[in-house]
């Protein structure tokens, strides 16, 4: 329920246990390693850099991670649905120290598969230039001379296309025209299609210039090169081709064969991903050359047990300490089951800052009961009570980020369930659209332990503003509370007792009005005299606001005018109190679209065909219907929280708390040490 | 011959084309970023996933009044007799939906981006990147909240 203590620690010790000491307190994972920079002038104790060792076990995490990733891609695991809830397996110490033991066999492993992959990747780019030279010689494969034949001494040849279709006689004349000097010309056509002809020319050599130079003006363009004819190239290409696929397969059966090593290399990741934070760390140690210091902090709770356990097993000092005022001590909440889940929510604003309170019981009470208003369907809330509660018992490994969600949204279904009971919505109109479409009875429907909003959506909205005032004005109590427990008692009137007046007393006044009433549906107005005595509160409250709110200006003229802007202040409250009306539009949206599947599957209606149509519409608009309206919930549930509740009293600004410990992707180095 | 109840059901069926309008391009425009992010890292496909469908929610709303609507004035089933005024009332009614909501789905889908772009650069902020599209769409909320109230108001008349 509450922030916990921290204390500092300070650890002084022998360099020959610095590993051992290291490993034991990344595998407890309780201490926030922060040591000061070292002064570069200190005789004794210097800081040795480590940075390019990280780096370098960095790498080598990455490059057994990349291995990893060809492996799943060439040999993928077979994966159930479900299997990411599994979270990580776990490794007994022996089956730790084996592993290691193994830990460059398994590296070479995975460079072999890395450029196993390589090759392969080459062979695959490859492919397609053979394919396109087979290609570029089909026009050429009733040619019986290599292309790159150039003529002999006394004849040049010159193979080529020219573009678009040409027959013989019209290249003959051609070559005549452009040019008229050369003796005879032999040209042959290969072959011919509509964008181009492929021919065969011999002619002189004393007159090549002047051939070629007339061709390239026809728009002669060279063959591709070959030194045999090119069907025999053709067939060579087609070969290698047949060499390339062949050996990919085998490439392939190799990577495959290493998926039987898969969980060694998972292994070798978070292996050297806990070796790169270990020498992170170490490179901010303090070292004198015989000891080293570590400082940091350390949930008070943990402290005097980690204590025992290094004095144990070491010779050395811990020392602790509480933080001096001014410490930007990290945080780490702890709450009980109901409030932990939305934990996550707190963190994702800002972890409570120095001398907040943490929230999370406060948001957690008004975060299910908003997010039931606005789903307020009893048969989507079942849905998710039931599926997370299964999930939470039935994966109890389950890693504590997705296993917070899923207790989020069980306490979020179970409040869905019981407003969807008052509003008699499940599935929409279910009930009463099945009876009557089927059973022909349309007396029967799901009656609403409440009231039904579509039928009285006015009742409603004042519902909706009677919960979002109670919300502020708890926002506004924990202000008070944070601000009494720091002694600023004279603050927590001005700034919260003042307001609770003037806001209340508006409330109130609003209330003895009949048509203030009249248009909220409440059925008793206030008597006047109520509404007087309000009055008079209410007005207190603002000439204190008036007087108090720019207490920090020491000018009274200036100190009056930023008093009666903070007054101006109660538009923000009437903004608040109205934004709390998406409870109303959100919890209509569900049952309103819920109502126009329910319609539209029993438009054909009551006979066996049917049936088979309301079902799948059922089935398909229920399902879309719960994803978009849970997340419509959520959003902007959160969106309740962060401004309106939040706004109130919490500005957050804490550092998280993030010990040095052991973070894995795969595996969880069980907490019992060897002794 | 009566005019009110092609008013009304200009009303009904504006709001579910205006609003599907908006919602369809904010929905898109937001996917192309998503997508984008999806390139680089597919893991973060579902946080970029809810941050599209944010600007999708308009949509549902003009869906919501459409119906409403369409069932108060008897065309879904009932009578349809709606005098002329009326018709127009319900026209008149529909018109924040009809406007609102499309303009907003658009600017949510800008906002939307931006926050994809957040959480492909810094995934931890998930939350507050929820926060920003979620802000535009209060007046969303509000457009349909008085139209909802509107359109109730207007079939309890008897003109």
């Amino acid at each position: 329920m509450s922030v916990m203590p921290m204390k500092r620690v300070m650890i002084c010790a022998l360099k020959k246990d610095r590993k051992a000491v290291l490993e034991l307190l990344q595998r407890q994972g309780v201490v926030q390693v922060e040591n000061p920079q070292c002064d570069a002038a200190d005789p004794v104790f210097i800081q040795t850099d480590k940075s390019a060792e990280a780096a370098m076990f960095r790498k080598y995490a990455q490059s057994a991670g990349e291995a990893l990733a060809v492996l799943n891609h060439a040999a993928p695991q077979k994966k159930g649905l479900l299997s990411s809830l599994e979270g990580r397996r776990r490794l007994s110490v022996e089956e730790f120290d084996g592993l290691v033991l193994k830990r460059d066999e398994i590296l070479t492993n995975c460079r072999a598969i890395l450029s196993l992959d390589r090759e392969r990747i080459e062979n695959e780019a490859s492919a397609p230039k053979i394919s396109s030279q087979i290609i570029a010689l089909e026009p050429w494969l009733n040619y019986d001379l290599p292309l790159n034949c150039k003529g002999t001494k006394t004849t040049a040849v010159m193979t080529g296309t020219l573009p678009n279709e040409w027959q013989l006689d019209a290249i003959l004349a051609k070559l005549n025209e452009l040019a008229p000097d050369a003796g005879d010309v032999h040209v042959e056509i290969i072959s011919t299609s509509q964008i181009q002809t492929c021919i065969f020319t011999v002619c002189e050599q004393k007159d090549a210039a002047d051939v070629a130079d007339a061709m390239r003006r026809m728009g002669f363009i060279k063959a591709p090169e070959t030194d045999v004819n090119p069907a025999e190239e053709t067939k060579r290409l087609k070969e290698s081709l047949e060499k390339l696929r062949k050996r990919n397969a085998s490439l392939n059966e190799k990577l495959c064969g290493f998926a039987d090593r898969r969980s060694e290399i998972e292994f070798l990741v978070d292996y050297f991903s806990m070796r790169a934070e270990k020498y992170e760390v170490l490179g901010t140690l303090p070292q004198s050359p015989r000891t080293f210091v570590l400082e940091g902090f350390i949930p008070a709770v943990q402290a005097d047990d980690l204590k025992e356990l290094l004095e144990a097993r070491f010779d050395i000092s811990v020392e602790l300490a509480d933080p001096q005022p001014g410490d930007d001590v990290p945080v780490l909440l702890k709450n009980n089951a109901f409030s932990r889940p939305v934990e996550t929510v707190v963190e994702s604003y800002s972890m409570p800052g120095p001398g907040e309170i943490d929230p999370s019981s406060l948001v957690a009470i008004f975060y299910y009961v908003l997010f039931g208003i606005m789903l307020s369907d009893a048969a989507y809330g079942l849905i998710m009570t039931i599926l997370c509660g299964l999930l939470v018992r039935k994966y109890k490994n389950m890693e504590p980020g997705t296993k917070g969600l899923l207790e989020l949204f069980f306490y979020c279904g179970i409040s869905t369930t019981v407003f969807g009971l008052l509003f008699g919505s499940f599935f929409g109109d279910s009930v009463n659209i099945i009876a009557t479409t089927f059973f022909n009875r349309p007396d029967i429907a799901q009656p609403a332990l409440w009231m039904a909003p579509l039928n009285n959506p006015m009742k409603m909205l004042t519902f909706c503003f009677a919960i979002g005032i109670l919300h502020l004005f708890v926002g506004l109590g924990a202000k008070f509370y944070m601000l009494w427990k720091d002694h600023k008692y004279l603050d927590a009137i001005y700034d919260v007792v003042f307001w609770y007046m003037l806001v209340g007393g508006c409330i109130v006044v609003l209330l003895t009005v009949p048509m203030f009433t009249n248009m909220l549906t409440i059925k008793n107005t206030l008597p006047a005299p109520v509404g007087k005595v309000a009055g008079i509160i209410a007005g207190i409250g603002a000439v204190g606001i008036i007087l108090t709110g720019g207490r920090d200006s020491r000018n009274w003229v200036k100190r009056i005018l930023k008093g009666l802007y903070a007054v101006y202040g109660i538009s923000g409250y009437l903004s608040d109190i109205l934004s709390y009306s998406r409870l109303l539009a959100l919890g209509l949206a569900t049952g309103v679209i819920a109502t126009v599947f329910n319609k539209m599957g029993s438009m054909i209606g009551g006979n066996f065909f049917g049936a088979i149509v309301f079902l799948v519409v059922f089935l398909i608009g229920h399902a879309l219907n719960m994803a978009i309206n849970i997340l419509g919930s959520y959003v902007h549930t959160n969106r309740l929280t962060f401004v309106e509740f939040f706004g109130k009293f919490y500005s957050g600004g804490g550092r998280k708390f993030q010990p040095f410990a052991v973070h894995t992707k795969y595996y969880k180095i069980k907490e019992e040490m060897k002794s | 011959m009566n005019l009110g109840i092609v008013f009304a059901l200009a009303g009904a069926t504006l709001s579910a084309l205006t609003s599907g309008i908006g919602s369809a391009r904010g929905v898109g425009i937001a996917g192309q970023a998503a997508a984008g992010v999806c390139t680089d890292d597919p893991e973060k496909f579902s946080k970029v996933l809810i941050l599209q469908l944010l600007p999708g929610t308009q949509g549902i709303y003009g869906l919501l009044i459409g119906f409403i609507t369409m069932t108060q004035i008897g065309v879904m089933g009932g009578s349809s007799d709606i005098s002329f005024i009326k018709g127009l009332l319900y026209l008149a009614a529909c018109l924040p939906v009809i406007f609102v909501e499309p303009l907003s789905a658009i600017q949510q889908a800008k906002a939307s981006i931006a926050s994809i772009g957040l959480v492909a650069k810094r995934p931890d902020q998930f939350g507050k990147a929820m926060i920003f599209p979620a802000m535009v769409e209060t007046y969303a909320i509000l457009a349909l909240l008085v139209s909802i109230l509107a359109v109730f108001g207007v079939s309890a008349l008897s003109l």
